[in-house]
């Protein structure tokens, strides 16, 4: 069965204090909606990857929630993988429509951080981690800082080198106007930035944001009569690991990406140097060094280096990785994040990216992760022209 | 993060068997914007320990992510030897118990 995406579309992400989760979730729903040429009543089914709305604002029960925004009450129900809940509520939308229980469905990515102070925010995100890493006071830069520093020690690879992944984000940020920061920035500017937790500074990490996207998938066998560039997806693969950091075999790659990876691969007959555009889940710098190695975009322990000479970069590199600034610099409101690089994926394979347009783009990756690597989710879409 | 009395109860017998342990560092770091319950305690390190275990050949070495305290910075280096003691856990909590968990400290 065929999997199509009609259309999607992104809020602005950033500190958007005077917009409510309603307001992000309608804007993202309608956007997608009137993007796909699909009216709400032809929705049959919804489904949100959300995180933290639980924890932080004691509201649950989002599905019903945000069929309200929707406007029409069809099946709705929320999905959590912490920072993966988007990817993994893709998963769950193609499943269900190759389950054949539905033929048009939205997927909605929702995240409403900066109502919130930072401690609060920071023992929310805790709770994608295990009870022995709360217990011990690790955080989340504080796991991908013992990550990093395994990766540094390893391949000789210096704080400058992971610099340099954030430095290309924001340079593709600053070509994006949805993008939470639109500004360049230097190796220097990452290496005075305050330490959050050693190796990792300020510059290091993603921030805090809000923002929702949502998409449109379909199992209609002829797509192109509702939209004339549906982009087909080719694997939703999700896989799981240690829920806790300590008890993995490798601190320098995550096993599930790799797992996920190789069996969209598999599935698809297609090869990591096929691909031309990759949205990376880099909610560390670190995070991306490592991931296009488990991607098989970068040899072993070369990932970090790779991405300062700029073999990732816009109008430089063979596969563009994260056109869109990832998280870093588009920013990262946990749950929409999946969604986000779906739309931005959708975008490119459509050639209407506009600035940060990656040039013959036919296939694209999504790597969306959970945890410290307890759970990743891979998307490969492609251009249906 | 909140602990209630009935979970620190289920995991004291745990808990005390793991007091005196001896290990190594493997990893380190030291957090700076810690979470809500441990504010008053950064800036502080989270190390994770390897601990060999005895007479068992070829088995995997068991791990464990654990805050260090009474540190200084030279103590902050791969290798670095640690024994395993019962600390005050968090400064905060809604139950108003005190809960009392496993950190190391540096030795040797």
């Amino acid at each position: 069965m065929k999997i199509s995406i009609l259309g999607g579309a992104t809020t602005k992400f950033g500190e958007l204090w005077n917009i409510s989760p309603r307001d992000l979730a309608r804007e993202a729903i309608f956007g997608a909606l009137a993007n796909s040429n699909i009216k709400s009543t032809q929705v049959e089914a919804l489904f949100v990857g959300n995180m933290l709305s639980g924890i932080l604002a004691n509201q649950a029960n989002l599905g019903s929630l945000f069929a309200e925004e929707l406007g029409s009450f069809v099946p709705a129900m929320r999905v959590e993988g912490a920072c993966a809940s988007g990817g993994l509520a893709l998963h769950n939308g193609i499943n269900a429509l190759k389950a054949g229980v539905y033929k048009t469905v939205v997927v909605l990515g929702i995240e409403k951080m900066t109502d919130h102070e930072s401690n609060a925010i920071t023992n929310g995100l805790m709770a994608a981690g295990s009870d022995e890493e709360r217990m011990a006071g690790a955080t989340f830069p504080g796991l991908y800082a013992l990550i990093a520093r395994a990766y540094m020690q390893k391949y000789n690879v210096t704080e400058e080198a992971l610099a340099g992944v954030s430095v290309k984000n924001h340079f593709h940020g600053s070509l994006n106007p949805k993008a939470q920061f639109q500004r360049v920035i230097t190796v220097d500017n990452v290496m005075k930035s305050a330490k959050i937790a050693d190796p990792l500074k300020l510059l290091d990490c993603s921030p805090i944001s809000d923002g929702a996207a949502a998409i449109v998938i379909t199992s209609d066998p002829n797509p192109r009569a509702i939209h004339n560039k549906p982009v087909e997806i080719l694997a939703s693969e999700v896989a799981t690991d240690s829920l806790s950091l300590h008890e993995r075999e490798s601190f320098v790659s995550l096993k599930s990406v790799v797992k996920a990876s190789q069996n969209a691969y598999k599935k698809t007959g297609i090869k990591a140097t096929d691909i031309q555009v990759a949205e990376i889940h880099d909610c560390f710098s670190i995070a991306e060094a490592i991931a296009v190695e488990d991607l098989g975009f970068s040899e072993k322990g070369m990932g970090a280096k790779d991405i300062s000479k700029g073999k990732y970069t816009l109008t430089k590199g063979k596969i563009i990785t994260n056109p869109s600034g990832g998280l870093k610099a588009c920013g990262h409101p946990v749950g929409a994040t999946g969604i986000k690089q779906i739309v931005e994926i959708t975008e490119q394979l459509r050639g209407v990216a506009g600035k940060r347009q990656v040039k013959n783009a036919e296939l694209g990756l999504a790597h969306n992760v959970g945890g410290s690597g307890a759970v990743a989710v891979i998307h490969i879409l492609q251009n249906n022209l | 993060m909140t602990i209630t009395p009935v979970k620190l109860w289920r995991r004291q017998k745990e808990t005390s068997a793991l007091i005196g342990k001896i290990g190594k560092i493997v990893l380190w770091t030291i957090i700076r914007v810690p979470a809500k319950s441990f504010k008053e305690q950064a800036p502080y390190p989270v190390v994770i320990v390897e601990f060999s275990k005895s007479g068992l050949e070829n088995s995997k070495p068991e791990r464990m992510i654990l805050q260090l305290v009474d540190w200084n910075q030279k103590d902050l280096k791969i290798g670095q030897k640690v024994i395993t003691v019962l600390r005050r856990h968090q400064t905060d909590d809604n139950e108003g118990i005190i809960p009392y968990n496993i950190k190391c400290k540096p030795i040797g």
